[in-house]
């Protein structure tokens, strides 16, 4: 969700409101840049899932470093401080699993088929569970961070 | 960025005049109208200038004592500190004298406490300490606050003052705008009533957050309230944005806050609105 004219600020505090209320599971994937309140509202998820080369962060690099140190060149720095790789956000226990990307031949049908493989088994461990134990599951995996 | 602007709003004057003429500390200067104000002046005047009306930023303790009958705030027992998840050199260090700068152990304080007898849940925030902005210990604040009132069957009111999630704690920080606001599922769940106050500046992952999700949205006259800077906004679309874009008037006019309250009446509006409430049904 890029920032459009209107100011959306309101639009993700009630996306996450609404999928926080959801008793149904939520199954969120990164596959490619998630940034900011943006990735956010839609993230709030029983599962976070990551492509192997995804970046999550709280902002763009490039704005990263414009805000913390008040220069947008020194992008490359933020890009390695802020811990914004999969490997990073899995040690950090904010995303629950790394989907691998393997490259060469049919690479992409192989991460299609890996990506698969995860969003069934977590449907189908999540199909065990009442709505209650849905909500509330997914409740303290956020209560905790 | 809205930090950068805010950030040098913040900045004192460098005005050598005034420096040279008068004693450190006792005299403040309005960045509206630059009248200079004896501070004890200012201060019985509820941070607003005498001379032209604008409001100054305020101090958590001189908000909670504005809205928060004497001696009745008892702050929440919540020992927690961050682990500096970037490990970034300088952050424990700047944590460490800003706490000794401001008198305040972090961007908000919540406790409990009684509003003209009214007793509620209170967070308050300042963006004096780091821009207001939310890290874990922000974030933790606010939630442990949430399920104060859920089990005490409290009311509850957050005055924002915010930057938005805090750039030192990186993803961590962001995480606890899902956190703040599942909290909130709960206490609206509870059937209990929270009121928002949006005061100078509340910006990025705090409005995202629990700031707009107020059963009533309160603000400060002339209040910036928004999640993007103007700035921001203006070069992502190309065009200009609207005179007073980001006010809290142009928010309540186009339906965001339910009403602008003056400074001097917010405590009365509150037990007012509480007491319309009363016990903590909605
Ligand atoms: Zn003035």
């Amino acid at each position: 969700m890029a920032q459009k004219k209107e100011d959306n600020g309101e639009a993700i505090a009630k996306s996450m409101f609404e999928m926080a209320k959801l008793e149904v599971p939520i199954i969120a994937i990164v596959i490619g840049e998630g940034s900011s309140g943006g990735a956010l509202a839609l993230g709030v998820g029983n599962k976070v899932l990551m492509l192997e080369n995804a970046i999550y962060s709280i902002l763009s690099p490039e704005g990263y470093s414009s805000i913390l140190w008040k220069d947008s060149s020194r992008y490359k720095e933020a890009a390695e401080k802020m811990k914004l790789t999969a490997k990073d956000l899995y040690d950090l226990k904010i995303i629950d699993k790394i989907i691998k990307e393997p490259t060469g031949d049919e690479g992409l049908k192989k991460i299609a088929n890996n990506l698969k493989k995860e969003i069934k088994s977590s449907i189908s461990e999540m199909n065990m569970k009442d709505k209650r134990q849905i909500v509330e599951e997914r409740y303290n995996k956020f209560r905790n961070m | 960025m809205i930090v950068d602007k805010i950030k040098k709003r913040n900045l004192p004057e460098k005005n050598k005049k005034i420096k040279i003429d008068i004693p450190v500390g006792k005299w403040a200067k309005c960045e509206k109208c630059k009248e200079i104000i004896y501070k004890e002046t200012l201060r019985e005047n509820l941070s607003v200038c005498p001379n032209c009306g604008h409001y100054f930023r305020m101090h958590i303790n001189k908000r909670l004592e504005s809205i928060i009958d004497k001696d009745t705030y008892k702050k929440f027992n919540i020992n927690i500190e961050t682990n500096n998840p970037l490990e970034l050199e300088d952050y424990p260090k700047k944590l460490k004298s800003l706490r000794e700068k401001t008198g305040i152990e972090e961007a908000v304080s919540a406790g409990t406490g009684k509003i003209n007898g009214e007793e509620v849940v209170i967070c308050v925030m300042d963006s004096g300490f780091l821009m207001g902005s939310m890290g874990i210990v922000v974030g933790e604040k606010i939630t442990y606050a949430v399920e104060q009132a859920i089990e005490k069957r409290l009311p509850l009111i957050i005055f924002s003052a915010s930057g938005g999630a805090r750039m030192q704690e990186g993803i961590i920080s962001l995480m606890q705008m899902a956190k703040t606001t599942s909290a909130l599922t709960k206490l609206d769940k509870a059937g209990l009533l929270y009121i928002s106050v949006l005061t100078d500046p509340t910006y990025g992952g705090v409005t995202a957050s629990f700031a707009s999700l107020g059963d009533i949205v309160l603000a400060e006259p002339g209040a910036m309230i928004g999640f993007a800077g103007k700035r921001v906004i203006e070069q992502t679309i190309g065009e200009q944005l609207p005179e007073g874009f980001q006010t809290a008037e142009f928010l309540l006019e186009h339906g965001f806050i339910d009403k602008i309250v003056e400074r001097k009446d917010l405590k009365n509006t509150l037990s007012k609105l509480i007491s319309f409430h009363k016990g903590g049904e909605k």
